[in-house]
């Protein structure tokens, strides 16, 4: 039968083609399928820790979480849609138009729950819950969303939450950072981040064809963030805001022996709430301003130091030995610098030294520079900390800059003249500073020579950072240095002629230098930076006021923060 | 020689448990009383089965020869039944209620139109021992019995149930080959086949024509009609070399592939016993063939070789078309799996074909 043998050659052969495609199936494309399988029927329902709060140096909270909540309508459980999406419109308050149009643009799959609103208040998230037996479909999702009780309070020093960059994830991916990550930008949120930042946790489960719930394969536990507390006393940082509002610039109290930043505002400023909400118009108002809203002066803005570098410079000389207390410059107005007239803001006379820093008296600097010579007194601002950042713990702090002969001759191919050593003297010129640099050098007065390293957070849960943060560099300076300097610094305030005596009327003793940082063409920057009590100092202050005029418009301010802080009984 | 009838008892057995386990798989977790006792009504079925596989194989298969005219008829009897008191499922009329079980007609016309052809191609004029079939011209050779063969076919196509038919056609293919009928003639006859194909076209339905395409295809409708190949092949695919295990089939059991009982019960045994176990089931189904071909082969009756062909020939054509088709490789029709999936009319029709078989066997041992 040779019919037959055919035939049934050809089924065996058909046979073993089919081996062939299972073989393919299961064994060389397995994987693949398997995948796709555990695709079909696993989902992952992630569920959101809270972000660590960031807490004042009490512990009370100036930035928290609060629950949002999002009603999720899930168009499988319910038989009659459109009655049920018109009872929750009556509940949260809206008309069932939008909450139709917000079902339609939400709508995936039907076991897929879509958003029909956002953010709605605890009370009618309960009340929906509470019909939950009548309506099936209606699922409450509990989001923990950034809260800020005291509104702008502090934001530079914070910063604001955003959807992770591309930068950022580059840089962060190795610390488990995935994309669509709510991290910190700018301020603590984002130099802390790594502590702050929650955990996502969540439920893996089986579904059915459906999408139907069959059994929980997996749950891991979402992992709050650690709470962050501040060195920042919210009572000051309220003061001091107040005292800076309307103005342009920024403020920075410190406890001088350890760093500790106890204020530090900067203004304009802007709400963080906003990059919570995100309404673009807001967002495209701020990121658009002239005023920079975003930017925090204190740390990351450079300005002309002005008289205040005459602080350093005083030091230079008297460390130097170029001068002592008796020396003494007549001041009449005006000095000749090779070719060229520098100008005294005023006519001081005979001035020694206490007396021409409490006058500010522009001539005695410049003749004292040209003893100092330009390198040396480059050498005394790195000494005290200028030209570097001061290794606060917040991002985006500048170098500032302090230029040097040799600088110049490499960078602008010029000869470097005295006239520019006798600018240099007064702070104006190449000299660029950071108001956080003023107030550590100022403090290094206040504590008897040390220069401390900034710090802004005290403990990271509860664990006390505080001796790990402290590193202060003792400068080596003469104890007739400090003493000499800090009298001047008290007399600036004493003196009837002082720059700052606008500050005598206070109630306790302080001590500061003024300047009026020149910034053609436009109005000069106004400084004041000191410390106080006098006899025992427990607070530096700095205040800057870019493009604020006379340095006397600092002291104003200035004396209204320390007016408040005194009312409070805050000293 | 020994007798096949314990072999085949016992490959059927082991094919029928493996079918109950699979069934049993895919269905626990369904809702209802009615899916939970699914597999019970299989282990009936088979029990069933078993007994009319006894009870044929007593019965000499020369009685099918005296009954092919009223069985045929009967056959073509029920199948117009089915077009007055049928039950419509799944968009296609094709079971008889009887008391308290459906009954698929077209089953069972398999079988009759298999033993109408065997005894029509064994034919012996009274006064020569030679076949009168090897005399036949074209029209008695082939036309007269594709007549006969095309009303049942022609009505399982009406049900709608492409899958049968075509596999009666198929059946018819591979007899004529194997009876005397001269090669041209059959080739004439295959050509006219194909050029009817723009014709026949138009007779199929819509939804069978979506088949064909996405067969080609099945990625131009994965959520219609493709859905369900794309699922299965997922469910083999995932099975991999070793199975997900009995009851961990998670495409079967969470219900990701439609028909994981009945006609794609292989993809759910694929999945959870995965390429070796796939294996070992291939080898039960190629023994069981095996044996039909033997039996074939040593019989000298022309009627009874041509049978036991047939018979052999009919299953062995559904589980290459019901496998290919879940692997993607054939188009999807509405072919059962002979003995693993689950239905009544299919597993006691297997049974009943099978005691054929044996009933042959044992006739030939007695010559």
């Amino acid at each position: 039968m040779i019919r037959q043998k055919v035939l049934v050659t050809s089924l065996v052969l058909l046979s073993l083609l089919l081996v062939v495609i299972l073989f393919n199936l299961q064994v060389l494309q397995g994987r693949k399928f398997r995948e796709l399988s555990r695709k079909n029927c696993i989902r992952l329902i992630p569920q959101q820790g809270a972000r660590g709060k960031i807490l004042d140096r009490k512990k009370r909270v100036i930035a928290e979480n609060r629950l949002s909540y999002n009603v999720m309508f899930l168009s499988q459980n319910t038989t009659d849609r459109n009655h049920d999406l018109e009872r929750v419109a009556k509940i949260i308050g809206v008309d069932s138009k939008t909450i139709r149009d917000a079902y339609r643009r939400g709508f995936i799959a039907s076991s897929v729950p879509a958003v029909v609103a956002r953010n709605i208040d605890a009370r009618k998230a309960i009340r929906l819950e509470e019909l939950k037996s009548e309506l099936p479909a209606v699922v409450i999702q509990f989001n923990p969303l950034r809260d800020y009780p005291y509104g702008k309070l502090a934001c530079h020093l914070l910063g604001y939450l955003g959807e992770i960059d591309r930068w950022r994830l580059t840089k962060m991916a190795d610390y488990g950072y995935k994309t669509k990550d709510i991290v910190g930008f700018g301020g603590v949120e984002e130099e802390y981040d790594y502590y702050l930042h929650q955990d996502e946790g969540g439920l893996s489960v089986e579904v059915d064809h459906r999408g139907r719930f069959k059994r929980t394969i997996g749950f891991q536990p979402p992992r709050n963030g650690i709470d962050i507390q501040l060195t920042l006393s919210l009572d000051i940082q309220q003061i001091v805001e107040r005292s800076l509002d309307g103005h342009k610039g920024c403020v920075i109290i410190m406890e001088p022996h350890s760093g500790e930043i106890i204020a530090m505002a900067s203004s304009p400023s802007f709400n963080p709430s906003i990059f919570i909400d995100r309404s673009p118009k807001q967002l495209s108002d701020i990121f658009n301003s002239p005023d920079a809203p975003l930017i925090n002066r204190s740390i990351s803005g450079a300005y002309p130091a002005g008289s205040l570098f005459k602080v350093v410079v005083a030091a230079a000389a008297l460390e130097t030995k170029k001068i002592n207390s008796s020396t003494t410059f007549i001041c009449d107005g005006k000095t000749v610098v090779g070719n060229k007239e520098f100008l005294c803001w005023d006519t001081h006379s005979l001035q020694d030294l206490l007396a021409a820093i409490a006058h500010s008296c522009n001539v005695f600097f410049y003749k004292t520079g040209l003893l100092l010579g330009a390198q040396t007194i480059h050498d005394y601002a790195i000494k005290f900390g200028f030209g570097r950042s001061t290794g606060l713990d917040l991002p985006y702090e500048i170098n500032g800059f302090i230029p040097s002969p040799l600088w110049y001759k490499l960078n602008k191919f010029k000869k470097w003249y005295d006239g520019d050593t006798a600018n240099m003297s007064i702070g104006q010129g190449y000299v660029l500073v950071t108001p956080i640099q003023i107030v550590r050098m100022m403090a290094v007065f206040a504590n008897g020579g040390y220069l401390v390293r900034p710090y802004i957070v005290k403990a990271i849960g509860n664990k006390d950072i505080s001796s790990s943060q402290q590193k202060a560099v003792y400068l080596n300076l003469k104890d007739t240095t400090i003493k000499y300097i800090r009298d001047g610094l008290r007399r600036v305030v004493s003196d009837s002629a002082g720059t700052g005596n606008v500050l005598a009327g206070l109630s306790i003793d302080v001590a500061g230098k003024t300047a009026t940082a020149q910034a053609p063409p436009d109005k000069a920057h106004a400084w004041f930076s000191g410390f106080f009590p006098y006899q025992n100092p427990r607070f530096v202050i700095c205040v800057f006021l870019e493009h604020g005029g006379p340095g006397y418009y600092a002291c104003v301010v200035a004396q209204r923060i320390i007016e408040g802080m005194i009312s409070g009984g805050l000293i | 020689m020994r007798s096949a009838k314990p072999n085949i008892f016992i490959i059927a057995f082991l094919i029928t448990l493996l079918g109950i386990l699979s069934i049993y798989s895919s269905t626990f977790q369904k809702e209802g009383r009615l899916w939970e006792d699914i597999y019970k009504k299989q282990t009936l079925w088979v029990a069933l089965g078993m007994i009319i596989f006894i009870i044929i194989s007593n019965i000499s298969y020369r009685r099918f020869w005296d009954w092919t005219y009223p069985m045929y008829a009967a056959g073509l009897f029920l199948l117009l039944l089915v077009f007055i008191l049928g039950v419509v499922r799944l968009g296609a009329q094709r079971w008889l209620k009887i008391a308290w079980f459906n009954f698929q007609p077209s089953e069972f016309a398999k079988l009759t139109t298999v033993i109408f052809l065997a005894r029509y191609f064994s034919k012996k004029s009274p006064n020569e021992i030679t076949l009168s079939s090897r005399r036949f011209g074209i029209f008695r050779g082939i036309l007269l019995p594709f007549v006969f063969v095309a009303i049942p076919m022609f009505l399982i196509m009406e049900q709608p149930d492409l899958g049968s038919a075509a596999m009666i056609f198929f059946v018819f293919l591979a007899l004529l080959y194997l009876t005397e009928i001269r090669l041209k003639y059959i080739n004439i006859f295959l050509f006219a086949v194909l050029f009817s194909f723009p014709i026949l076209w138009r007779v199929l339905k819509e939804y069978q024509k979506q088949r064909l395409l996405v067969f080609l295809n099945p990625n131009i409708d994965p959520l219609g009609a493709g859905y369900t190949v794309i699922q299965s092949r997922i469910a083999i695919g995932s099975g991999g070399l070793f199975g997900k295990g009995w009851m961990a089939g998670t495409q079967s059991q969470l219900h990701f592939l439609p028909e994981s009982h009945t006609d794609f019960i292989f993809a759910t045994f694929a999945e959870q016993w995965g390429f070796l176990g796939s294996l070992a089931l291939l080898l039960l189904y190629f023994l069981l063939i095996r044996q039909g071909f033997i039996i074939a082969g040593r019989t000298q009756d022309t009627f009874g070789k041509l049978l036991a062909c047939g018979i052999t020939l009919m299953l062995n054509l559904q589980i290459l078309v019901n496998l290919a088709m879940t692997m993607g490789a054939a188009p999807v029709v509405g072919l059962p799996l002979p003995l693993m999936s689950y239905g009544g009319s299919s597993v006691v029709t297997t049974f009943f074909a099978l005691g054929i078989l044996v009933s042959i066997d044992r006739e030939r041992a007695v010559f």
